[in-house]
């Protein structure tokens, strides 16, 4: 077995110790693999070979951080009622306009009080999910009972927001926090790209502000019925997907309630087509296309 | 020069005429006084009990813990100083977050207690710094299953399928010994290690707590303390055991 | 692109690399080991893309060494997680989009959880999925794709579905072509093919190809 260095060296990270630092065991690297069918058949030269990252010439590179999103998720909706909040994307994820990945759950269970969900560049939305991850993580090694709730939780997500667009590298994203805050009260609130927020009974992120927030102004009232701020939703995400072109009719409803986060299955919700002047779009219009 | 050491237990960079690094050997001293912590790997999870001596009354019950989950699927449990303890114990999540977030999976058990034994024997090889002053069990679930490691205070490290460190260890391997670990479920381990935590614990000493967690396929695989509903009729049973024994003497 | 059938994967990609209009290597193999298990095939920049495999590769190798109690034997190579190769290929892609062009698919088997396909695109986002396209001639076969593909096909039917796949990007995109590399990854180990334009299925328009004398 070849003997393991650790190091934990910032840029290639934990566990291998750079080519070059223990020539010794380079040396005893490259012996086994140019023995073994490794690097003779599978490998074959160059792949083999311990390569080493340079971190202080990666941490010298000039900076070049201004980013374009690649791969995105368009319209997150939030919205209030009596017994908890919901929380409403579709499911596709964008590579420009081609309709990649069909399957997407943009909706994140942050822990039992809280919930999120995305607009923007996915890749950087695995990332916040990695950070806040580690935070769960801590409150569950803490196990003194307390966990970060939806208000923190969101105000967390501001400063990571605002941090990272004052270095010029903003995160590609938009959320919506849904949840309890710490006086056990619901709570729901977006946060922007660049840190912009703000909470209110009902929030949407993404094109969504457009086009489902109207609907929203609209039937929202206070102690909405489940099954009431349910019918909204669909109707607002019906409105999202028959103007945003990024949205498809594959959505997921998450609620969360004092009993926790649940996400729903995906559905579709009923589209009409059929009228006759859609089959007829000239004949009360002379001269229209 | 007098005395065991000779001078040579002064430093760790020094070794004495015989090959001994005298402050790590002190180091261990420091172990051996801790109270009393038991593990066992059973069929279905591991357990870890601590012999936690509360050194007040006025010491609120539950607080200044023993074991610490170090992620969700692992946690540790020792004996010595309390404070190296913890500093350990911060290590250990440290080093859990460090490689969830590069390889994107939860740490395996053989690799954490790698680290961690390398982090231990560090405080070993510099003059400047003490070495640890504690011992750590660490139990953990990975694809492989389940495991118990002991960490020690020199850097050692081993796969266990009991281990016992601290105030009593000897008389408490005794008893880990005769038990049946590759039959014995977590349920009912848990009674056997609240009962050589209380039966093992040396009465001269102040009040303890007999602090127990695991990390079992009735945890869903997360380390978390054992549920009071299990923990309290185990030692109430241990107590009751222990007191008879001491009649009986 | 790279597909999951019954019990394996199967890597497939054309073998054309240009610069601009230049067809700078008429013969590439883009379908790159980073270990015994897992592959890759690298779409965009060759460099980069080249560079991404060879670190990953270490990486991945090193954990595999040092997490296996027995050390692995050299004769049967060294196994990783796909996931795990997945995984470490996202964070080089993602922590560096600024300065890559990347796009990459990792692809294996393990036996923790059988046959797997990853997509990482340009951004360094991750996607597992049944089966997925990347370069410039998937944008020419998503439909045909999306179309015909099964889940639970067996190798040889696999085979075909990439085999005829990658014909079609050829046929339309000017970026592709050459020959077809396939790789064949299973419980029982790995297995190339080559299939030259002769033996390639032909596509609306064309003439079949004919051999130089």
């Amino acid at each position: 077995m070849i003997p393991r260095r650790t190091a934990h060296e910032r840029v290639i990270g934990p566990g291998v110790v750079p080519h070059g630092v223990d020539p010794e065991h380079d040396a005893l690297y490259r012996g086994r693999t140019a023995r073994g069918t490794v690097t003779d058949e599978v490998l074959r030269g160059v792949r083999g070979r311990p390569f080493t990252i340079d971190g202080k010439a990666r941490e010298k590179a000039p900076a070049t951080r201004t980013q374009t999103p690649y791969v995105t998720g368009t319209s997150a909706l939030g919205l209030k009622y009596a017994g908890g909040v919901l929380l409403a994307t579709d499911t596709l994820a964008c590579y420009g306009s081609t309709k990649r990945y069909k399957s997407v759950e943009r909706v994140k269970r942050v822990n039992d009080k809280c919930a999120i969900a995305f607009t923007g560049e996915l890749s950087d939305f695995a990332y916040v999910c990695d950070l806040l991850e580690e935070l769960t993580t801590e409150d569950f090694c803490e196990d003194d009972g307390t966990t970060r709730d939806a208000e923190e939780i969101y105000q967390y997500l501001t400063r990571v927001m605002y941090n990272r667009r004052s270095k010029f590298d903003p995160l590609w994203n938009s959320f919506v926090v849904a949840g309890y805050d710490a006086k056990g009260e619901a709570f729901c609130g977006t946060v922007g790209m660049i840190g912009t927020h703000y909470a209110d009974d009902h929030v949407a992120a993404g094109f969504g502000n457009h086009i489902a927030r109207p609907i929203f102004r609209e039937f929202y009232k206070p102690d909405l019925t489940e099954e009431e701020a349910v019918e909204i939703m669909k109707s607002a995400l019906y409105a999202c997907v028959m103007r945003d072109k990024q949205m498809m009719n594959k959505f997921q409803i998450a609620k969360v309630t004092k009993e926790g986060v649940s996400i729903g299955e995906p559905f579709a919700v009923p589209t009409e087509w059929g009228y006759e002047k859609f089959y007829n779009p000239t004949k009360f219009s002379p001269g229209g296309w | 020069m007098s005395g065991i050491g000779s001078g040579y237990d002064l430093s760790t960079t020094t070794y004495s005429p015989d090959g001994r690094v005298f402050q790590v050997e002190y180091a261990g001293k420091a172990v051996d006084a801790g109270g009393l912590t038991v593990g066992v790997k059973c069929v279905d999870g591991v357990v870890i009990a601590c012999e936690k001596l509360v050194p007040s009354k006025l010491h609120k019950p539950g607080t200044n813990r023993r074991t610490r989950a170090v992620a969700r699927h692992a946690g540790v449990g020792g004996s010595g100083y309390t404070p190296d303890l913890a500093a350990v114990a911060d290590r250990a999540r440290a080093e859990c977050a460090n490689y969830k977030s590069f390889y994107g999976d939860a740490i395996p058990g053989k690799v954490l207690a790698e680290r961690m034994a390398h982090y231990y024997h560090l405080f070993t090889l510099y003059w400047s710094v003490r070495p640890f002053g504690c011992s750590t069990l660490l139990g953990c679930k990975d694809f492989d299953g389940y495991h118990l490691y002991l960490v020690e205070q020199n850097g050692e490290c081993a796969k266990m399928r009991g281990a016992c460190i601290g105030k009593g260890k000897n008389a408490a391997k005794t008893e880990v010994e005769k038990l049946k670990l590759n039959e014995i479920t977590c349920a009912e381990a848990v009674k056997e290690l609240a009962r050589i935590v209380y039966a093992t614990h040396d009465v001269k000493d102040k009040e303890f707590e007999c602090e127990m967690s695991w990390v079992c396929d009735a945890s869903d695989g997360e380390f978390v303390r054992v549920p009071e509903d299990i923990a309290e009729p185990a030692r109430e049973a241990a107590r009751v055991a222990a007191q008879g024994d001491a009649m009986e003497s | 692109m790279a597909v999951k059938y019954a019990d394996g994967v199967v890597l497939g990609a054309d073998s054309r690399t240009s610069t601009g209009t230049y067809v700078a290597n008429r013969a590439s193999d883009k379908i790159t080991p980073i270990c015994e298990n897992v592959w890759m095939c690298r779409s965009g920049s060759a460099a980069d893309t080249q560079n991404v495999a060879a670190y990953v590769s270490r990486l991945a190798q090193e954990h595999a060494v040092s997490v296996s109690s027995a050390g692995a034997d050299a004769d049967e190579g060294i196994k990783c997680d796909v996931k795990l190769v997945a995984n470490i290929t996202q964070k080089i892609a993602y922590q560096n989009k600024d300065r890559l062009q990347a796009g990459m698919i990792i692809a294996g088997y393990d036996r923790k959880l059988g046959p797997q396909v990853y997509g990482i695109p340009l951004g360094g986002a991750m996607m597992e999925n049944p089966f997925t396209v990347g370069g410039s001639g998937s944008a020419y076969i998503y439909g045909w794709c999306d179309d015909t593909f099964r889940e639970n096909m067996s190798k040889e039917e696999a085979q075909a579905w990439v085999k005829r796949a990658i014909s079609l990007a050829i046929a339309r995109d000017a970026s592709s072509g050459g020959v077809i590399r396939l790789v064949t990854i299973d419980a029982t180990g790995v297995s190339r093919q080559m299939i030259q334009p002769i033996e390639q299925p032909l596509c609306d328009e064309e003439l079949p190809a004919v051999k130089r004398s």
